[in-house]
């Protein structure tokens, strides 16, 4: 009885405490803790199901898939960023300058791409907003604006498929595309 | 006595009035349900049934369900020796019509005693988990359980195949019946158009111009709606379908435009040089969207003839993926300011009546969140390491569902 009466304040207790932080419901929580992690399996979903990153395992495999590390098409270069951000590093400037002369006179596609972070369509717009600078920056080397066309890819078109540092910075990037 | 004693505690969200906290019995109070196959001829099928409705009966959330498959006659007037101490029995009756489809007779015992009986025809057996999901809404709604209108609906997500490369793929809430509706391009941003479910929006990006079309699902017949350079996405259907907030970027401005599908009128709501996305409406009239207006995304909201914009959420440092319903918004905020490290994200409810947030879930990179139609529910993608999972938070009973995931990358999801 007394165990009763412990396991009862205890839980009035949990009642309280939980009751003055509205912050966490911590629902997840709970529900794992209710055992409430049932499958129907009718299509062959197991408990131990791996997400598949397996489905673009093939990268440099796709009839459109990117070229290794650099996506760009000839010897164009693929013009990298940091995160979250869409303005041309200063690193990056004298492969914009390469890049430009070799445009010259041609038509382009910039297709903006992002690494797996941020919500999708977030993430479309910072790819569009990167093919956006690069195509600024063009269009002050002297190249004409209507000669450049863009597309943003958002995180569906990754040259790198490792969870690195170094591979979400390869796929920050705008590839040149020539028709 | 135990049963008695033991609570546990919960956040009741009330959508008429605003978050309050209410304790709730949890499942160890919960009186116990065994399911029973009562098919004449047992079959692989039959057997999974088990496994379906046991998963659906523990989102009803009425019962502490016990899964373990025991086969026994239709009418026996006792249950499965394993099913000695279950208060309700739950027992089906599958009949292969021999043309595809199934015919169930299912019956809900309490005590013995007849509480629920229903007769069911499936023209195709490989839907049997919508079968499941009719059952439980029949039983929750024939108890009094909390509303679950939205175990019926169907899911609509589009799935990254390759480089370039996805299909957008119909399924239940669960995602374990799936059926592909279009393959062969790059598809994103697949929206249900209209309450019926019978078509749909989606975003063609090998276009030479992103663009938007309609799709039926009944007709094949598909419609452009509108292109856009650089960026198309239809992110919001108005309760009526008669109109659409889209993400629109003429000269490579992403920027969130209203599209009146009945007169054709395009009128742009934000106009800033950063960038503007993922519009939502909201039941008091106004659009909420996710903006890096202030140097990182977060959550603005503006009315449909103002230009003035205001801040709706004040913490954190990176918000986005918005879904709404009426006057509640549920989005994706990274937990860490951190780049990269620890890669938590958590989903928040944010109530405009109050101003209120409330975190949803506690751990793991938590996204694509999405309402119900009803706003009884939020739909989500969880993965944490390697485990990739669907969740469910029911609101009326206050509990989350994980079921197990293995489809590829998503890119988009509605519901």
């Amino acid at each position: 009885m007394m165990k009763k009466v412990a396991f009862l304040s205890a839980t009035v207790a949990m009642l309280i405490l939980s009751g003055c932080s509205s912050k966490e419901p911590a629902i997840d929580a709970t529900a794992n803790a209710n055992g409430t992690s049932v499958g129907t399996k009718a299509n062959g979903a197991d408990s131990g199901a791996v997400i598949a990153p397996v489905s673009i395992a093939n990268a440099n495999d796709g009839a459109n898939g990117a070229n290794g590390a650099n996506g760009s098409d000839g010897q164009l270069v693929s013009i990298l960023f940091d995160y979250d951000k869409f303005d041309i590093r200063a690193d990056m400037q004298d492969a914009m300058t390469k890049d430009a002369l070799l445009v010259k006179g041609k038509s382009i596609k910039l297709e903006g791409n992002c690494d797996e972070f941020g919500s999708d369509e977030y993430n479309f717009a910072l790819g569009l907003k990167r093919a956006n600078a690069v195509k600024a920056a063009l269009v002050n080397s002297g190249i004409g604006a209507d000669s450049i066309a863009m597309s943003s890819l958002g995180e569906s078109n990754p040259v790198c498929l490792e969870k690195t540092k170094e591979c979400w910075q390869k796929n920050r990037r705008v590839d040149f595309k020539l028709p | 006595m135990k049963i008695i004693l033991v609570f546990l505690t919960f956040i009741q969200f009330s959508w008429g009035a605003d978050a309050t906290l209410e304790v709730v019995k949890g499942v160890e109070g919960l009186s116990p349900l065994a399911i029973e196959d009562s098919s004449l001829q047992t079959s692989d099928l039959s057997r999974k049934f088990t496994q379906m409705l046991a998963a659906d009966m523990n989102v009803v959330s009425l019962f502490n369900v016990n899964d373990s498959y025991a086969a026994v006659p239709f009418n026996s007037l006792s249950p499965s020796p394993l099913h000695q101490g279950a208060q309700y029995l739950l027992r089906y009756r599958l009949v292969d019509d021999g043309v595809g489809g199934i015919r169930a007779d299912i019956k809900l015992l309490q005590n013995g005693n007849e509480l629920f009986a229903k007769s069911y025809i499936l023209k195709q057996s490989e839907m049997a988990v919508f079968l499941s999901h009719s059952i439980a809404y029949d039983i929750n709604a024939k108890l009094g359980g909390s509303p679950i209108d939205w175990i019926k609906r169907k899911v609509l997500f589009v799935r990254l195949t390759s480089p370039k490369r996805s299909e957008i793929v119909v399924s239940d809430y669960t995602l374990s019946y799936q059926k592909v509706i279009l393959t062969g391009g790059m598809y994103g941003f697949a929206k249900w158009a209209n309450s019926e479910q019978s078509e749909v929006y989606y975003t063609s990006l090998l276009d030479f111009k992103p663009t938007i079309y309609k799709f039926g699902l009944q007709t094949g017949k598909k419609d452009k709606i509108i292109s856009s350079d650089g960026m198309a996405v239809c992110s919001d259907v108005s309760e009526d379908s008669k109109r659409l907030l889209l993400t629109l970027a003429p000269n490579g401005q992403p920027d969130i435009y209203l599209y009146d599908l009945t007169s054709g009128a395009k009128t742009q709501i934000t106009n800033y040089s950063g960038i503007d996305v993922n519009g939502q409406f909201m039941g008091d009239g106004s659009i909420a969207f996710v903006s890096n207006r202030l140097g990182y995304p977060n959550i603005f909201s503006t009315q449909m003839n103002s230009t003035a914009v205001s801040q709706l959420v004040y913490k954190g440092k990176n918000n986005s993926s918005l879904s709404s319903y009426k006057n509640f918004l549920v989005y994706k905020a990274r937990e860490n300011s951190a780049t990269f490290a620890g890669n938590s994200f958590n989903l928040h409810l944010l109530s405009l009546n109050t101003g209120n947030v409330q975190r949803l879930t506690a751990s793991g990179e938590n996204d694509f969140p999405k309402f119900s139609f009803d706003g009884q529910a939020i739909l989500y993608i969880k993965q944490e390491g390697s485990r990739s999972s669907i969740g469910v938070i029911r609101f009326g009973v206050n509990k989350s569902f994980i079921f197990p995931l293995k489809i590829g990358r998503i890119q988009s999801i509605d519901w």
